[in-house]
């Protein structure tokens, strides 16, 4: 048989061993199916499973099958991990969120994928298994190769979910992205940040702007300038200006140049500092 | 890939299939099952006029392997008009004027039902959401969005 639908993490693991290396995972296939298509899939989309989103001890547990809908949608994700549910409504279409899965984001590997830039900014830990049933925890930032390429073997490991320590209060996130049109476009840059302020002041903060290196990467220069800082207009347009001169962007024929590129790297970080900390001090949103 | 047997609901009536398992759903039901109402604008995902219902929800049938749909219910527009009446979705749109050349209109008015069977009485907002994945050509969108507003209004008459 060459196209498999798993029904449970055991059944996929199980077909993996067998058939590895020609097999691949197939989940919602909307960055699959428009790649070179392999001799073997196994379907792991209906495994309920990888479909949890459950909060246990003060981590949010986000399964590697959910689909950017379901996270979307999800009221534990949008108070818990605000960035996160921000990021999978901005994907592509109704038609791909609907399908398209998170484990699918991270592990296509693209520089600026949503979902994967708001998961490192919130300090997301990728479960692993491989066909042995090994489990290992992997930061979502170090599950990058190269450009558009996974140190995850697809042939023989499953990615199971995404372990994030919940925001509590005092901490805020969110995402903000610039593209073409409002859907169905890929973003220019786009931009996630966790934050926790105390009295005022910035005690820590986690900061991504992509697409700069091949993995969604923090900015640690501009962190480390923004750490201990009151929460005021001064220091979000030093945050500007610090994240457009650490960023080392490559321009794009197709979506737009590296200066423009660079430019807007500081304008959505700025923004999304300043929406992330209204959230961590409980203040009122515009709009 | 090698032919296999594939098992589905299609339309409302249990199916069976050989067919390569990595043909995607849109070629299986324009060309195995004679079914050509989903179009086939850009065959990767951006232009929705595809779109189909897989378990109640829109997705693009062009990015849809064949294999994936076993065990799965999936709704063409083929299934809503009755003893060739169209359903309350194409009637709106007929009486709006949101059909021109007519071929996103098959996929908006899947992405239409989808929003409904969720969302009953969805604002203005809500519908420009939901059809964000089915481009148009030549309308404009206006009446489009009017159209599906319209619809709710009948479906909450
Ligand atoms: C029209 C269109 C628009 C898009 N717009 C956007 C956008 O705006 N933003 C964005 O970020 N992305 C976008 N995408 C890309 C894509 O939809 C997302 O990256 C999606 O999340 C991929 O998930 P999937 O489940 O479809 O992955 P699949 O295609 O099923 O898999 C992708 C890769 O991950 C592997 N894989 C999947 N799940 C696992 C797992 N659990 N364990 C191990 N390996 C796994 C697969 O083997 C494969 O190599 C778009 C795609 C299309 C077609
Ligand atoms: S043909 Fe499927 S989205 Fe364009
Ligand atoms: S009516 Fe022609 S594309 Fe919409």
């Amino acid at each position: 048989m060459s196209y498999l639908k798993a029904e449970s993490i055991g059944q996929a693991l199980t077909l993996l061993k067998e058939s590895a290396p020609e097999s691949r995972l197939i989940a919602g296939g909307t960055d699959l199916f428009l790649q070179e298509f392999p001799e073997r899939l196994i379907d792991i989309g209906s495994i309920e499973e990888l479909k949890w989103i459950e909060e246990k001890e003060g981590f949010l547990e986000v399964g590697a099958g959910v689909t950017h809908t379901i996270a979307g949608g999800s009221d534990l994700i949008s108070d818990k991990a605000t960035a996160l549910a921000e990021a999978c409504l901005q994907v592509g279409s109704p038609q791909v969120r609907n399908i398209g899965t998170l484990g699918g984001n991270v592990m296509n590997a693209a520089p600026a994928a949503d979902a994967a830039v708001a998961l490192v900014a919130l300090g997301a830990v990728a479960v692993l298994m491989d066909k042995d049933k090994n489990i290992r925890r992997v930061n979502v930032d170090q599950l990058y190769a190269g450009y558009n390429c996974s140190a995850v073997d697809c042939s023989s490991e499953l990615l199971l979910k995404f372990m994030i320590e919940s925001c509590k209060s005092g901490e805020g996130s969110a995402f903000v992205r610039f593209a073409a049109r409002r859907a169905l476009a890929l973003p220019m840059v786009n931009a996630a940040v966790r934050v926790k302020i105390k009295n005022g002041i910035i005690s820590e903060i986690y900061l991504v702007a992509a697409p700069v290196k091949p993995a969604p990467t923090r900015l640690l220069k501009t962190e480390e300038l923004l750490l201990g800082k009151s929460a005021c207009e001064e220091t979000w347009l030093k945050a500007e200006k610090s994240a457009a001169g650490e960023a080392e962007v490559r321009g794009s024929l197709l979506r737009c140049s590296a200066d423009y590129r660079k430019h807007l790297v500081g304008i959505l970080v700025s923004r999304a500092i300043q929406v992330a900390a209204l959230r961590a001090i409980g203040g009122k949103e515009e709009g | 890939m090698k032919k296999e047997i594939i098992k589905f609901i299609l339309n409302g009536e249990q199916v069976e299939v050989y067919v390569d398992p990595a043909k995607s759903l849109l070629h299986l039901l324009r060309n195995d099952f004679g079914l050509t109402g989903s179009k086939e604008g850009c065959g990767q995902g951006e232009c929705g006029a595809c779109t189909v219902l897989l378990d109640d929800l829109a997705v693009n049938s062009c990015l849809i392997p064949a294999g994936k749909v076993s065990g799965c219910s999936v709704v063409t527009i083929e299934a809503l008009s009755r003893d060739g009446k169209p359903d309350f979705v194409q009637e709106s749109f007929v009486e709006k004027g949101a059909v021109q050349c007519g071929f996103c209109s098959p996929g908006m008015i899947m992405s239409a039902h989808a929003l409904l069977k969720q969302n009953p009485r969805p604002d203005a907002m809500e519908v420009r959401t939901a059809i964000s994945g089915n481009l148009c050509r030549c309308t404009g969108y206006k009446q489009i969005e009017e159209a599906i507003l319209l619809s709710a209004e009948k479906l909450n008459k």
